[in-house]
């Protein structure tokens, strides 16, 4: 029995590693390997709720990135629009709220700020530095596009309910493609192909243990994503482990045998879209609040092409397979970046990396379905069980 | 709009009887014992045409719901849609100028063909493999790709028939081989969930195909000349008024409607493929075989077909079909890698508006996402806008379509396999 307690151990030392990972690196990319650890955690929520929904529940839904950008677009809306001032402005729509006057923006679109400044604008240039006004707090917009991540998973989770297999991945692909389209062209409110600019995570900077960041470093964010990963991979273990994970994998067997066994296969379904929906969301607005711009050029579908092939890459069907598939092929794919010369022919390794990452993909799914490292993990919990049950079937067909 | 206020009341008015129509509709009919298959459909289109002065009298009767019941309410309900926004927005262009209007549906029936032949190869594929087939927008992106390439850059001067010719040989050998090396472990049983594999591993290919191409012929969009020139004409007479007038690049009908030669030759050619592409599945021993694989693999493998052999060429075929609507494309768009997504959706939203495997509701359903298109981009009052949505339009047909009717116009159940599950 020693060997089931390894995938543990190894979990354990994982996220040992992660956590003490800022304080042991000091190479002079520190910066850019921070970066694409932060984006590794953000694709490894993606990859790991997406195999919640696809790999246990049989959904495979390709809307995930639209999700994704629900969560982010809320936010930037949330803390480009709204801001709160001790004094009227008089010029746009304000609700007194306590001693504060709420002030809601009015959209001018991309245009010139110089020429027509929007009303908060104009009213801070008559006011000339006399009044302060606190822009909306950045952790209260990363819990409203959770929110709101979810409230578009339950609506769209329901009316899902009734498709199975191709018609639930076209129409989830076709949600993700007119949410983009509707944010490319509402031009006046998201401000389209510009994109929003989103206050930093940590846009005053932060005091920790006595260390002042200032809000580009690195470790902050580092470690916020990292507690989100956490926080998603431990509701997900929790909920694999319970009855809830149990239900979904009967959903994704056979739907017709579980609702005769008594799951409430509606329930089900809906609650594991909107759960996975705001996983989605949340790892989206956080993601935008660290990079400090949302543009709809994020939710192309080669990002959820990305988060499909993770996941599947990793192990469709272990949530925690996909995050570390999503870590190391995050890390692999910035790696693979630079470009070299084979007989004065330069190789542009910025595309032929997505080539080989594709052929990749359809390699692992034709020769070794449950992923890279899926197999890997089954070795250690379950590879006895699998030993014993075949020498009792061996033993059976001999006597 | 002058008085938007009138369409969108209009419109609540419609969604509200709609709904109504169709849940009590399918409550009544199950009541009383009665087929329920088209009732949600009929009580909502109904509802949405006529409100409680159709419904009421439905409800009471509850006549057999056939064909007719289904497409003239459906009519209906588009003719008052269409009214409530004449009477909503009169100054509009495509209310108040007819021969825009005429211009737009002309176009809209000329893209919406070649929108047709193309899903006509998703349904293909799907028909016979149960599989759709998310490379599809990749072969028509190639299609166009190699033609260029034949045409321009490896051999400059070739026939544009020619490189027509190589890209469908080309497409048809890459669905050909991938079908070889990457679908054939579905066919035996090996895995476990066939359809969410298909879908998967056809995505990794259109992955791996966009970056390739992008890897190979880089990022700038190309474009070829036009295949055929049109002669110059002008018919019946020299003298107005005429009926025809043609220059190279451009006809004009009546004075009122113009057509670019590009989309006119490629609608030509789709039709004339499309007469071929019949011939060969009615009248050939091959393409009986095909068809009867798409209706019943056991008895076709009882008959002596081979239905895997049928899969390999009904994959390549549906590819070859995306990449011939793909070349003929190359001469009236610009092209890019990333070409391929939007015909792709927009192909998965007429399958399904024509029904999943259908081959003539393939057909119909583009011809009507065209119109729709075509109606979507003249009628939105800000152009920049109306440009902008043309996806979403599609989409607004796909959700109808799977929330009302989701077996599609000429939906059916198939004998056998992972098909017809939704």
């Amino acid at each position: 029995m020693k060997k089931h307690h390894t995938p543990q151990l190894a979990g354990v030392a994982l996220i040992a590693f992660f956590a003490l990972f800022p304080f042991i690196y000091s190479a002079g990319d520190y910066d850019y390997i921070m970066h694409i650890a932060i984006t590794g955690f953000f694709y490894a929520i993606l990859a790991s709720s997406w195999s919640m929904l696809a790999g246990y529940a049989g959904q495979f839904s390709f809307g995930h990135i639209g999700f994704m950008g629900v969560g982010a677009y809320t936010t930037a809306l949330f803390c480009h629009y709204l801001y709160l001032s001790p004094e009227p402005t008089n010029i746009c729509t304000e609700f007194l709220i306590g001693e504060q006057y709420l002030i809601l923006v009015n959209p001018i679109g991309v245009t010139s700020s110089t020429l027509t400044q929007d009303c908060l604008r104009q009213a801070l240039s008559i006011w000339d530095g006399s009044v302060q006004i606190t822009p909306m707090p950045v952790w209260l917009g990363i819990i409203l596009g959770t929110i709101m991540g979810g409230i578009f998973g339950l609506l769209i989770g329901l009316l899902v309910l009734r498709l199975r297999a191709a018609y639930l991945a076209l129409f989830t692909l076709g949600f993700a493609e007119i949410l983009r389209a509707t944010i490319s062209a509402e031009i006046l409110i998201t401000r389209g192909q510009a994109g929003i600019e989103l206050p930093h995570l940590f846009d005053n900077g932060i005091t920790l243990f006595g260390h002042a960041f200032t809000r580009t470093d690195k470790l902050p964010p580092y470690f916020a994503m990292f507690f989100l990963l956490l926080l998603c991979l431990g509701i997900l273990a929790w909920l694999a482990k319970s009855k809830f994970g149990l239900f979904v994998r009967a959903l994704r067997e056979d739907q017709d045998a579980a609702a005769a066994l008594g799951v409430n296969t509606t329930r089900y379904k809906v609650l594991v879209f909107v759960i996975t929906t705001m996983m989605a969301a949340a790892a989206g607005a956080m993601q935008a609040h660290y990079v400090g711009i949302i543009t709809p050029n994020n939710l192309f579908l080669l990002q959820m092409s990305l988060v499909v092939a993770m996941a599947v890459i990793g192990g469709v069907e272990n949530f925690v397979a996909a995050a570390i598939g999503a870590i190391v092929i995050e890390f692999v794919l910035e790696m693979l970046r630079n470009s070299f010369d084979i007989g004065g022919i330069t190789v542009d390794m910025t595309i032929w990396r997505l080539v080989i990452f594709g052929i990749l993909l359809m390699l692992t799914l034709r020769f070794s379905r449950n992923g890279l490292i899926l197999p890997l993990i089954e070795h250690f919990t379950r590879g006895h069980v699998a030993k014993e049950t075949v020498a009792k079937r061996a033993a059976g067909a001999s006597s | 709009m002058e008085f938007s206020y009138i369409f969108w009341w209009v419109i609540a008015w419609m969604i509200f009887w709609a709904l109504v129509g169709s849940f009590v509709t399918r409550r009544i009919y199950l009541h009383r014992d009665l087929d329920t298959s088209n009732a949600t459909f009929v009580g909502s289109m109904l509802g949405a045409a006529t409100g409680p002065f159709g419904l009421a009298p439905l409800w009471m009767k509850s006549p057999d719901l056939t064909n007719r019941f289904v497409v003239f309410p459906a009519l209906g309900a588009v003719t008052l849609i269409a009214a409530a926004f004449a009477f909503a927005d009169p100054s509009n262009n495509c209310v108040a100028n007819g021969s825009f209007v005429a211009s737009q549906i002309v176009n809209g029936l000329i893209i919406g063909i070649i929108y047709g032949f193309m899903a006509l190869g998703l349904s293909l594929i799907f028909s016979i493999l149960g599989v759709v087939s998310f490379a599809h927008g990749e072969f028509y992106m190639v299609g166009g790709m190699i033609t260029y390439f034949a045409t321009v850059v490896w051999f400059p001067g070739l026939n544009p028939a020619l490189g027509i010719l190589i890209a469908c040989a080309m497409t048809f050998a890459l669905g050909a081989a991938f079908e070889r090396m990457f679908l054939t472990p579905m066919y035996e049983g090996k895995i476990e969930r066939p359809v969410e594999y298909g879908i998967l591993v056809t995505f990794g290919l259109a992955f791996t195909v966009q970056y390739f191409v992008q890897a190979v012929a880089g990022a700038n969009p190309v474009k070829t000349q036009r295949y055929i020139d049109f002669p110059r004409l002008r018919w019946p007479s020299a003298e107005d008024p005429w009926l025809v007038k043609s220059s190279r690049g451009n006809m004009e009908l009546f004075d009122t409607v113009s057509i670019s030669n590009p989309r006119f030759t490629a609608a030509v050619m789709c039709i004339l493929v499309l007469c071929a592409l019949l011939y060969f599945l009615h009248r050939t021993w091959t393409g009986k075989a095909l068809r009867a694989v798409s209706q019943d693999r056991e008895a076709a493998a009882i008959a002596g077909i081979n239905p895997d052999r049928m899969n390999m060429l009904a994959f390549a075929l549906g590819g070859m079909i995306a990449a011939l609507a793909g070349a003929m494309l190359v001469q009236a768009f610009s092209w890019l890698p990333q070409v391929g997504n939007i015909p792709a959706m927009r192909s998965f939203v007429i399958v399904v508006l024509g029904g999943l495997g259908s081959l003539p509701g393939a057909f119909l359903g583009g011809i009507i996402v065209g119109l729709v298109e075509a109606a979507g981009t003249g009628c939105i009052p800000d152009a920049q806008k109306a440009a902008s949505y043309i996806p979403a339009y599609g989409m607004i047909v796909l959700t109808l379509t799977l929330l009302l009717r989701p077996t599609g116009l000429f939906g059916r159940r198939f004998a056998s396999g992972t098909h017809g599950k939704f």
